[in-house]
């Protein structure tokens, strides 16, 4: 049941994760963070099987760090995505894959807004606008109606805030809102909605 | 040859291993670099060797690395090797944050490298690295500034300062010498009230600039420094180094024009 | 020890020289004509593409040179597979530098005997020049030269190179000091061994020359006729 929302407008692009971490039909935590900063420009977002999320996200984060400590230059938003591609690919072909799907925002180069939606089974595909979950069902309509390239950071939220509006409206399950990141020039920060 | 001295670490008659003797003479050769904790930070100074016309500067690797976020490594000897070991240091850094969640500790990290260079003094087919390294950094959620020092045969050790490399015993009788004297004389310059416990941080630049031109005479464009505080690291740019020298060296003349206008007295 | 043994070895083999301007990157080399019975026009054995982006020119022993430079472009196709896009120079200098050293610690194996010119475009750095020798040290460089004679051709490297020469004086400048460095009298295509990097139309693009190409570009160059003229002179 999680969601994980990605944005990309003119000046950056957002990530919004659902922040309710469940268990069966237990709600375990209210404030889950389904994110993970790759570097000072990328950040990933995830949805899937819990125990796999982590371990992978984690695993990801661990090998940019390197990359970046190696190269005393961070890898770019292109090249993490073909990266973390490449290891799903791998693990798809393996006895345990793992089942996590990925969202990758970012400033590729530290320039161009940059989104790009992974899934298990190592497709990837660069979008404006992309949705992990149930939440997508919903959430797409919206996206294609009111999405227009030359959006703001502000008409950005202002439409994620629609998203939120409609799954209150509309998703039957409780998801405890949205965890939102901004990333863009001066690097990945914390977002409200509200 | 007497035999003893192979390609193979073993020990002589005499309980030499020349394997780690020769590492220790790779590691005199190489370029000095030097460690000073402060009270709130810690420095790695090195000597740059100046680079040659065609050079490329920029892509000509530096002395002093990352091993983490938290952890710089500065070393002296075979940079070949050096690469080698840094690689196998940020490794482990990496891999240790993804067990424990957690950055590893500056001794844990010293002790990771020391074992690293013991296991290649000892195991079969190899010769020891022929580097030194100073380990430098903060644990998490702690302020303590940390140096440690690392050596071919393995050992370990944590320091308030020292240097390794070429002339480190000249720099390192100079630290001997200063750092205990500049925390004298802090402690006497210092008010009833207030309380000095280590050096503030241009204080500790200072020293570990001059301790560098002990050896290094070419002045500020040979030095390279960097500075870490708790979560943030940075390297001290070209100015500011000259800067620093440049009032090293102005105090230096005072002095010794004090001393000539004494001796025209008597 | 073994390792100056490898060097010394490296200082006996034909010069290669590397110029970086401001547009692109000169590549020149000396073969040694062993016999003119010797099949000449299978081309260059100094010279070799690693991948879309480098090339590299060798001195030292060639069958070495064949297993570093097989790993290397192995090396720079699984960059390639993981993140999509081109590897950096430094990152395949330091790759094949961290297996000589490996050669250079664990015993049982002799050290590598080759040098390397590295010469390549990347987006972090544009054009750059890398040399590497058998101890797995490697370092950047404007311009410089491995084999015999190196230091007389970095002697005159220096004083004849400026900082934002352009390709073609690079050209030139790589020819006259090959000119001079080498122990025949006159340069050939048959003795010369020639590469470019260039951009075109924003992507690198290396070129490994042609013997036909080289002729016309040592006539060109006007460094064969200062030799004639020294020739006449002496």
């Amino acid at each position: 049941m999680d969601a994980a929302i990605g944005i990309r407008v003119n000046d950056g692009v957002i990530v919004a994760t659902s922040r309710a971490c469940t268990r069966s039909i237990t709600i375990l935590k209210p404030d889950d963070d389904k994110t993970r900063i790759l570097n000072e420009h990328n950040i990933l977002a995830y949805t899937g099987t819990s125990g796999d999320t982590t371990q992978f996200a984690d695993y990801i984060q661990g090998n940019m760090q390197l990359y970046s400590m190696r190269e005393g230059v961070d890898l770019n938003s292109k090249g993490i995505a073909s990266y973390i591609r490449h290891e799903l690919a791998t693990s798809l072909r393996s006895r345990s894959p793992y089942q996590v799907n990925i969202l990758l925002a970012g400033l590729d180069k530290g320039d161009a807004p940059f989104l790009s939606n992974i899934d298990y089974m190592g497709t990837r595909v660069d979008l404006p606008y992309a949705a992990h979950g149930y939440a997508a069902f919903y959430v797409m309509s919206l996206f294609d109606r009111h999405y227009r390239p030359d959006m703001t950071l502000k008409d950005g939220m202002k439409l994620l805030k629609m998203c939120k509006a409609e799954l209150d409206e509309r998703f039957p399950v409780v998801f405890k809102g949205f965890q939102v990141k901004v990333v863009d020039k001066e690097g990945i920060h914390s977002s409200e909605l509200e | 040859m007497s035999g003893y001295d192979s390609a193979l670490s073993i020990f002589s008659p005499d309980g030499h291993v020349f394997q780690v003797e020769y590492a220790l003479e790779a590691v005199k050769r190489g370029t000095c670099a030097v460690g000073v904790k402060g009270e709130e930070i810690v420095v790695l100074a090195c000597e740059r060797r100046t680079t040659l016309k065609l050079q490329d500067p920029r892509t000509t690797p530096s002395k002093i690395n990352k091993i983490d976020n938290h952890v710089q490594l500065a070393f002296a000897g075979l940079s070949a090797d050096a690469r080698i070991l840094i690689d196998k240091a940020r490794v482990e850094a990496q891999s240790y944050r993804l067990t424990l969640e957690d950055p590893a500790s500056i001794e844990y990290m010293t002790r990771y490298i020391a074992g690293v260079q013991q296991r290649y003094t000892q195991s079969g087919g190899t010769r020891p690295f022929g580097i030194a390294t100073l380990v430098a950094g903060f644990d998490a959620n702690d302020k303590t500034p940390r140096l440690y020092l690392t050596e071919p045969s393995g050992i370990y050790s944590a320091w308030k300062a020292n240097s390794i490399g070429r002339s480190s015993k000249t720099v390192r009788e100079f630290l001997e010498k200063n750092y205990d004297k500049r925390m004298q004389e802090k402690k006497e310059n210092a008010g009833e009230n207030e309380e000095s416990t280590g050096l503030n941080d241009d204080e500790t630049i200072r020293l570990a600039i001059e301790a560098l031109l002990e050896v290094v005479q070419t002045g500020a464009k040979n030095i390279e420094i960097c500075v870490m505080k708790p979560g943030k690291t940075r390297a001290l740019t070209n100015e500011e180094i000259s800067n620093v020298v440049k009032q090293i060296e102005d105090e230096k003349a005072a002095e010794e024009e004090k001393k000539k206008s004494h001796r025209r007295r008597d | 020890m073994q390792v100056e043994y490898a060097l010394e070895a490296i200082n006996h083999a034909g010069t290669a020289i590397g110029v970086l301007a401001e547009d692109g990157i000169v590549l020149a080399a000396e073969r040694k004509v062993t016999s003119k019975l010797l099949e000449q026009d299978t081309s260059a054995e100094k010279m070799y593409v690693l991948n879309d982006n480098i090339l590299c020119a060798v001195a030292g022993m060639t069958a070495d040179a064949g297993i570093l430079i097989n790993y290397m472009r192995e090396e720079a196709q699984r960059y390639l597979s993981v993140y999509n896009q081109d590897i950096p120079i430094e990152t395949l200098v330091r790759r094949v530098c961290n297996v000589k050293q490996g050669y250079t610690q664990h015993g049982g194996l002799r050290p590598f005997g080759v040098s390397f010119i590295f010469a390549g475009y990347d987006d972090r750095y544009g054009f750059q020049i890398y040399t590497s020798n058998p101890s797995g040290n490697y370092s950047g460089w404007k311009a410089t030269s491995i084999g015999a004679n190196n230091t007389s051709a970095e002697t005159l490297l220096k004083q004849d190179y400026k900082d934002g020469i352009n390709l073609d004086d690079a050209k030139k400048l790589a020819l006259k000091v090959l000119s001079k460095t080498t122990d025949s009298s006159k340069l050939t295509s048959e003795k010369v061994e020639f590469a470019t990097v260039q951009l075109t139309k924003k992507q690198p693009s290396l070129k490994i020359w042609k013997p036909a190409e080289i002729e016309k570009l040592l006539e060109e160059s006007g460094v064969q006729d200062e030799n004639d003229d020294k020739e006449d002179k002496n």
